[in-house]
């Protein structure tokens, strides 16, 4: 869970001593099983797990996090023999970001290294140097480590040239993948076939509302809008209207306008999957055979016609040119300017448990908006028929096993032991309910009872993850392709962008073209032959 | 002992054998040739030509280690109590070659190569592809465009400092306290001042300068159009470095002999003719060196365009090194990315270079 939405519940909910007892009990108990007893109570790991170290009772410490993974060894020992990994070292590469990430998987595999008697190294990178030095270290062919924490957008730069180990059945079975939300099920995580990752998180873009301007007598109409075509009108018509929260100008959607090192180009996919995305094809931003950008066909043309048309209509907030999406979300939305954004999961937690916020009791959530019309790439035409396609940006964080353990059996099956412990069931269900930087992204974390049980408030559970769930299941997810050097393409396309809503081309379909020929450039550079082989793997061709 | 030469810093004699010598010579050939061996080796085996090799450079390094110490060993074999006083600054020397020369030469290959990160290939040399394609880059010369105007606002900033320098020179009350206060800008980084002027008080909603504009009529846009955009970039960075050429021009001044300032007082000059005829020509030299000091701070202009506009709006604040700042990180295009910055580099030490001659004129003082 985010740590902004875990303080949120927990000051919201303001523990009574009588509900802290009750966990403080409950952890007492659990501290009194015994470690079989454990094991064989798997039912009752879930439960007990949720209690550690109970809502409201502080933020989780590394005493915590190792109790959960002492807790969760279960698994583990049916596969593991104890001390059966003594003398082997691992290497660890994993992030820092807000003292999450690798300082939880220190704590969890603080047990598992004792019980296997393996040892883990740990580098720790800040998320601005992360991408750099993966990319370096592939490129000069310095892998100095055996399991990596990454995200699924870099799985064409690692598992196209052939770097990772392929995942052993026994690690399948261990962490329950059929338990998935249907977006990170394969191809997601495999590669020509063979799976390589270990999910530990999900990520997608969802749409965050103000209730306050829709409604009855709400300023920017009865109903909340769910097409990318009234989302421009309703844009529209709010020009001149007073911010009901505020009294400020009002303003309907929020598009970034500014570059973001890359990521800004996700919010036009959010635009562009609705026209884009068809049911026919997994395939919306490049054709699987050529590699031929579909950046500029008419439906990508649609999306930045239809910011440029905001624009044109003076639509967007004072200096909108200058907002990235960190100031459409947390200086935005978040504190009262706009009605209407597309965003990851931070912008529900935050709406709600940031002191910024001023928009906590008025927003609302739901999925990427979809269009009254989709353009079919096979056809070069446009059908007249509804069509939702939620973009899954960024697809979230696994853990990966590198070649490097290939040939020392025992190193190998060291490695993926510790990356299927991270990823287990239960150990996940507890990361995604505690402050660990990661998401929901099994089924089974969607089981409200069980939030319910652990102390959260069901309803406020609900709506936000709600929203996460849909996505995550929707039959027609947009997905990243994961293909080498895929944040090239998206940061030279924000440059391009950038020109074209200054006004400096000519058109929308002029910005699309000059976006086109700048992939079309790095396409040639990377190696075209490559690339169409890993992208028509990316999307399980 | 020689009786020739220089003999005030001579303290022994030397009486080096030609074996000795010899010797010296033969530790530099020989490990200047393991070397090349094994670097021409290293070579040959990277491209295919040869079946064994080193599986890194790591051992070519070490060679050149060794080549390193041999030399500055054979400074005083051969060359005795003379090749002692070499010895002091040889490391140094050798040092300063492996950071800078190395590194230079290795940039000016990848320069000449298409290597991006994302490609399986590795860097492969594309002769004058990367050069072609800077010339057709938009966004390289409106870069170079906007560097134009950004060196051009140096002269506002020289005015600005100057005036600031003698308001400081002057006696005025609490003079101490304002070259503190004025100095105060310099010492914050430019990423604080990105974020703190940039994007909190000029920040279009909540920035105190918006609400001033705001309380007033006015709807506050600092960064929504090209001209403003850049003029704002300008004025953060002139903030961030005026006092710079401030402290330089007050040093200037108060070194300036006092008895021409009086002869002109006495010659009945008014205090605008005595800065005309004598403080500013007394000036120029400082003047020239603060003014082109600054013009190289601001050819490296980024953190602040990176952090406030990330280039925007189209490019209108875009310099060379945020331009190049995201060909590197965001597009890992390393090849295409160098030859951008090596090409600059060029610019830069031609423009530096006419600059100087062109004011070198000025640099000497009247007589």
């Amino acid at each position: 869970m985010k740590v902004e939405l875990y303080n949120y519940i927990r000051a919201a909910q303001k523990m009574s001593r009588r509900q802290m007892l009750k966990g403080t009990a409950a952890l007492g108990a659990a501290a009194m099983i015994p470690k079989a007893a454990m094991a064989d109570g798997h039912s009752n790991v879930r439960a007990e797990i949720l209690k550690i170290p109970g809502v409201g009772a502080g933020s989780p410490t590394d005493s915590d996090w190792q109790k959960v993974g002492e807790m969760c060894l279960g698994a583990t020992r049916e596969n593991v023999a104890e001390g059966e990994f003594e003398g082997v070292e691992l290497t660890f590469m994993g992030l820092n970001n807000q003292n999450l990430h690798n300082f939880l998987f220190r704590g969890f595999l603080k047990p598992w290294e004792a019980y296997t008697g393996a040892k883990i190294n740990w580098i720790d990178l800040a998320q601005a140097d992360y991408n750099a030095r993966l990319q370096q270290s592939i490129a000069t062919g310095t892998v100095d480590f055996d399991i990596i924490e990454m995200g699924a957008p870099f799985e064409g730069d690692v598992l196209g040239k052939g770097l990772a180990s392929e995942m052993p059945d026994w690690v399948k079975d261990q962490i329950d993948m059929d338990d998935y939300v249907d977006y990170l099920k394969a191809p997601v995580g495999t590669w020509d076939g063979k799976t390589y990752r270990v999910s530990i998180d999900g990520d997608c873009h969802s749409f965050a509302y103000r209730k306050d301007y829709f409604g009855e007598g709400g300023i920017g109409g009865a109903e909340v809008p769910t097409t990318w075509q009234e989302i421009n009108q309703v844009s529209k018509d709010l020009i001149g209207k007073e911010d009901p929260l505020t009294g400020l100008p009002a303003h309907g959607y929020l598009d970034p306008l500014k570059g973001w090192g890359g990521f800004g180009f996700y919010f036009l996919e959010n635009r562009a999957s609705a026209y884009a995305k068809h049911p026919n094809s997994p395939a919306w931003l490049f054709e699987p055979e050529t590699m031929k950008p579909m950046v500029n066909n008419p439906a990508w043309v649609q999306a930045i016609q239809d910011v440029m048309d905001l624009i044109e209509a003076g639509a967007y907030p004072t200096d909108q040119i200058n907002a990235d999406p960190g100031t459409t979300a947390f200086q935005q939305f978040l504190a009262g300017t706009g009605s209407m954004l597309m965003w990851w999961g931070d912008v529900g937690s935050s709406a709600r448990t940031s002191d910024t916020s001023v928009v906590g009791d008025v927003v609302g959530f739901g999925v990427n908006p979809a269009s009254d019309r989709v353009y079919n790439a096979q056809t070069s035409a446009w059908e007249e028929t509804r069509n939702e396609a939620p973009n899954m940006a960024y697809i979230g964080w696994g853990v990966y096993v590198m070649a490097t353990v290939e040939g020392d059996e025992k190193k190998k099956k060291a490695a993926w032991s510790a990356a299927a412990h991270l990823g287990g069931k239960d150990l996940s269900l507890w990361a995604s309910a505690y402050p660990s930087g990661f998401q929901p992204y099994r089924n089974s974390h969607f089981q409200f009872e069980e939030w319910e049980e652990a102390g959260y408030d069901r309803a406020y559970v609900e709506d936000y993850l709600g929203s996460n769930a849909d996505s995550y299941n929707h039959p027609n997810a947009a997905i990243e392709p994961r293909i080498p050097g895929i944040f090239q393409y998206y940061s030279v396309a924000e440059d391009e962008l950038a020109k074209g809503y200054a006004g400096q081309y000519g058109s929308a379909q002029e910005t699309a073209d000059a976006i086109a020929a700048a992939w079309e450039k790095i396409t040639d550079q990377i190696g075209r032959d490559s690339q169409i082989a890993v992208y028509k793997a990316s999307l399980g061709m | 002992m020689s009786s020739e030469g220089d003999l005030l810093h001579t303290v022994t004699a030397d009486d080096i054998s030609d074996g000795r010598k010899r010797l010296g010579k033969a530790m530099v050939w020989g490990s200047a040739t393991l070397v090349a061996v094994l670097a021409l080796w290293q070579m040959a085996f990277e491209t295919g030509r040869v079946a064994a090799g080193f599986d890194t450079w790591r051992p070519i390094l070490y060679a050149y280690i060794l080549w390193a110490i041999a030399l500055c060993a054979a400074q005083v074999i051969v060359n005795g109590e003379k090749g002692k006083r070499t010895l002091f600054v040889l490391p140094a020397a050798l040092f300063v070659i492996s950071l800078v020369v190395f590194p230079l030469l290795f940039a000016l290959y990848i320069s000449f190569t298409d290597w991006n990160l994302a490609s399986p290939n590795g860097p492969q040399p594309n002769g004058w592809d990367n050069m072609r394609e800077m010339w057709n880059d938009g966004f390289y010369w409106n870069a170079l465009k906007n560097m134009m105007y950004y060196v051009l606002a140096v002269s506002v900033e020289y005015v600005i400092a100057f005036g600031l320098a003698l308001l400081l020179n002057a006696q005025i009350r609490a003079r101490k306290f304002f070259r503190v206060v004025f100095l105060l800008p310099l010492m914050l980084s430019p990423v604080a001042v990105s974020w703190m002027i940039g994007k909190s008080m000029l920040e279009v909603r909540f920035g105190p300068i918006s609400r001033v504009i705001r309380e007033f009529g006015g709807e506050p846009s600092f960064f929504g159009t090209p001209e403003i955009a850049r003029f704002m970039i300008m004025a953060m960075d002139a903030w961030t470095f005026i006092p710079f050429m401030m402290i330089m021009l007050l040093a200037g001044l108060q070194a300036l002999p006092k008895e021409i300032l009086e002869a002109s007082r006495v010659d009945g000059a008014s205090g605008w003719q005595s800065f005309k005829e004598v403080i500013f020509p007394l000036m120029l030299p400082v003047s020239v060196t603060a003014v082109v000091i600054r013009i190289i701070f601001k050819l490296k202009l980024a953190d602040i365009i990176i952090n406030v506009t990330s280039g925007g709006p189209g490019g209108a604040t875009d310099s060379v090194t945020s331009f190049i700042f995201r060909e590197y990180r965001d597009r890992s295009n390393v090849g295409y990315g160098t030859l951008l910055a090596m090409v600059y580099l060029v610019l830069i030490v031609i423009f530096i270079t006419l600059l100087l001659k062109l004011v070198s004129r000025w640099m000497e003082r009247p007589a």
